[in-house]
């Protein structure tokens, strides 16, 4: 059958049809408008900002890693930088699926006078394209006077803001307008990388812990300040009682069996300590790891030993060599160096001061030790530093004698430093075993950095100092007083992060 | 030429014209009730989105301040936030710029100090504050006096933010809800499944 045309009624449809097709099409434009206005915004400009501040702390990390590297592996420090004097900068890293980049530029902006530690400021920027289309977030519904979305997150469309603005540094210095490819968002960040000073808590185990004793305790005092008072650490109202609750204990492992008080912070890594558990003053944190490098021997390059003494025998003593007549005292970046061979079992070796016309100077001693310091627990090797003196002594093997047998009365702990070089064969396990003896509680002030070595001590001596070690273990009652002069002790060990700030510009 | 007529080409009778009436007027009316409601559901859809960007907005706003901040204090209420900054960019009036004005707008050199808890990073003698508050329907944004309206909503925007300290530092803890304008009865659970969640730490070792 054949169906019979009506031109006229054809016109009225085809103008409903399009009437249809036009409303149907503003509402769906109207809603693509909104969604991807939408779609841009949150999908796109807020990824986006976010990407580019992971970028920068991407590139923060790089330098970090730059950075620790000249404690730990110095010839190798910032390689395949642009190097110029204490001013590194990166190349750009480009990573990710997105193409993030980023590049930091790294400079030594202080030097601690004390210890000679570096502190380094790292600016890293984060730079994340912006996908989709060319145009800002805006909301309207902000209020009057506010500016929306881009007032948060600057989105660099065509051209360089904050180079335009504030120079490629920041400082208004070299200000241009330098085209950008493509939509993009760059944040700025600058980080201080501070020096890891060796003694930084009275004692920091990276492995086991269990001690002290049920009547121990560890608290802390000040002593450029004044000599160390027992009664401080219970009276607030004293003001030394600030630095007399900094007795802190770090142990980088979960395995920690607390025993006595400790007036300070505890710090575990992945243990079950409670205030319930533990007489803790200070904060319990069982959630703080930390790493713990092996100790190498400093390059001895430039070490001009000394010629004698190279053996300790009972009765050895280290008088400054003679110059010209004058005693030479040495100085902290270069003090006289000292080889030993042969530290016996009963050796004694004493260190004095250089004494110019009745006075007696500061002196600067390292000693190098090849072998241990008391071969048993039978052994009883000592040391003695009297005023003036400030000793450094590096060991290859163990140490073992009792605690009456260091002896240091030049008023500080940070003036007989002991460091223990860290075995080269894993399966060599160091020890250092300091022992009471006879019930005695005669302690020792002094400082043991030995990352690689088992800690023991017997009895119950009276300690003025701070222990860095692998396990440790106590069973007596201590009585354990951390110097907190010794913040700023020794070459740095590692790098920490102590701060953050973001340019917002 | 004459036009050929069509014999079925009739009028309508007024029984059929009146029924026709009435379905156009069933069909119309039908046809802007639904055009009604899907408008009203459409600003409802659109306003929650946008204030769910509002909601992003608080919580970058807020993520971003405290990353770089000293000391974060919440009021009681939980309702206002008070960020202390480092001073990083040096501004007129600053000492630095009064003895050399050509520094205003650059970055500061830190410098350190050795206080009883630590070695400490200074930028400049003085800090600055910002601080989050509500105002009505609106939340504010004051750094240093100057009042910046970071979100405006008739949804009832309300941000909810806790500080816990840690050992070194601490972290805030952020909700930001709202009351979705296309609601029946405004039950709290409706509320609720509009909170977005957020964690920002201090990476600054916390002062005071």
């Amino acid at each position: 059958m054949k169906s019979r045309n009506h031109p006229e009624k054809d016109g009225t449809v085809r103008i409903c049809t399009l009437c249809a097709i036009l409303i149907l099409s503003l509402i769906g434009s109207s809603v693509l408008l909104n969604s991807a206005t939408r779609f841009n915004a949150a999908s796109s400009q807020v990824r986006s900002w976010k990407e580019s501040l992971l970028a920068a702390e991407t590139g923060g990390d790089i330098a970090y890693a730059e950075v620790r590297k000249t404690v730990m592996d110095p010839p190798h420090a910032f390689g395949g930088w642009t190097n110029a004097g204490s001013t590194h900068l990166s190349p750009v890293t480009t990573f990710g699926s997105d193409n993030l980049t980023t590049n930091t530029a790294v400079d030594l902006f202080y030097t601690d006078p004390a210890t000679g530690n570096a502190w380094y400021r790292l600016r890293s920027m984060g730079t994340a394209p912006v996908l989709g289309l060319r145009r800002t977030g805006m909301d309207d519904r902000m209020g009057p006077g506010s500016r929306g979305d881009s007032l948060l997150r600057k989105i660099d469309f065509f051209s360089d803001h904050f180079i335009a603005t504030y120079g490629p540094n920041g400082d208004g210095v070299g200000k241009v307008i330098v085209p950008v490819p493509n939509p993009q968002i760059t944040r700025r960040i600058e980080q201080i990388s501070a020096p890891i000073t060796p003694f930084e808590a009275a004692i920091k185990a990276g492995g086991t812990f269990y001690g002290l004793g049920s009547a121990a305790y560890v608290d802390s005092y000040r002593s450029s300040t004044g000599p160390y008072d027992s009664n401080v650490r219970n009276n607030p109202a004293d003001p030394r009682y600030i630095d007399s609750q900094s007795g802190t204990v770090e142990i980088d492992s979960a395995v920690a069996t607390i025993q006595g008080t400790i007036y300070g912070n505890l710090y575990t890594n992945g243990g079950t300590v409670t205030k319930k558990t533990a007489n803790v003053s200070g904060v319990i944190d069982n959630d703080v790891p930390f790493s713990l490098n092996t100790l190498e021997m400093p390059s001895t390059a430039t070490w001009n030993y000394v010629a004698s003494p190279t053996a300790v025998t009972p009765n050895t003593v280290i008088n400054p060599p003679i110059v010209n007549g004058v005693p030479q005292a040495g100085a902290p970046s270069s003090p006289n160096y000292y080889l030993i061979t042969n530290f016996v079992n009963s050796g004694s070796l004493t260190v004095n001061p250089a004494v110019i016309n009745g006075s007696p100077q500061d002196t600067y001693v390292t000693v190098s030790v090849t072998g241990d310091i008391g071969a048993s627990t039978s052994s009883q090797p000592s040391i003695t530093v009297p005023a003036y003196v400030h000793l450094k002594v590096y060991f290859t093997g163990n140490f073992q004698t009792k605690a009456e047998n260091i002896i240091n009365t030049s008023g500080y702990c940070g003036n007989l430093q002991f460091y223990a070089i860290s075995p080269t064969d894993p399966s060599v396990q160091q020890t250092i075993n300091i022992n009471s003896g006879g019930g005695s509680n005669a302690g020792f002030s002094a400082l043991f950095y030995a990352p690689s070595a088992n800690f023991t001590i017997n009895g119950g001596p009276d300690i003025t100092g701070a222990i860095v070690c692998k396990n440790f273990y106590a069973n007596g009652n201590v009585h354990w007083h951390y110097d907190r002069r010794l913040d700023t002790e020794g070459a740095a060990v590692d790098y920490r992060i102590i701060s953050y700030v973001e340019d917002t510009r | 030429m004459k036009l050929n007529s069509s014999a079925n080409a009739h009028g309508f009778t007024l029984a059929e014209i009146m029924i026709a009436m009435a379905a156009s007027a069933v069909v119309f009316g039908g046809t802007m009730t639904s055009t009604t409601a899907l408008q009203k559901s459409f600003n409802a859809i659109d306003n929650y989105f946008a204030t769910h960007m509002q909601q992003i907005r608080i919580v970058d706003y807020l993520g971003r301040d405290v990353k770089r901040g000293l000391i974060v204090t919440t009021s009681v209420d939980l309702q206002t936030v008070t960020i202390t900054t480092p001073n990083y960019i040096i501004q007129a009036g600053d000492p630095e710029a009064i003895a050399n004005p050509s520094l205003i707008g650059a970055p500061r050199t830190p410098t350190i100090t050795y206080t009883p808890s630590g070695p400490q990073v200074n930028y400049g003698n003085t800090t600055s504050t910002i601080v989050y508050s509500i105002n009505g329907l609106s939340i504010l944004r004051t750094e240093n006096g100057t009042i910046t309206t970071i979100a405006s909503s008739t949804d009832q925007l309300v941000p909810e933010t806790t500080d816990v300290e840690l050992a070194n530092t601490e972290y805030t803890k952020t909700s930001v809800t709202f009351q979705p304008m296309f609601t029946s009865g405004g039950s709290i659970a409706q509320r609720s499944g509009t909170t977005v969640f957020s964690t920002a730490y201090l990476r600054n070792k916390r002062r005071g």
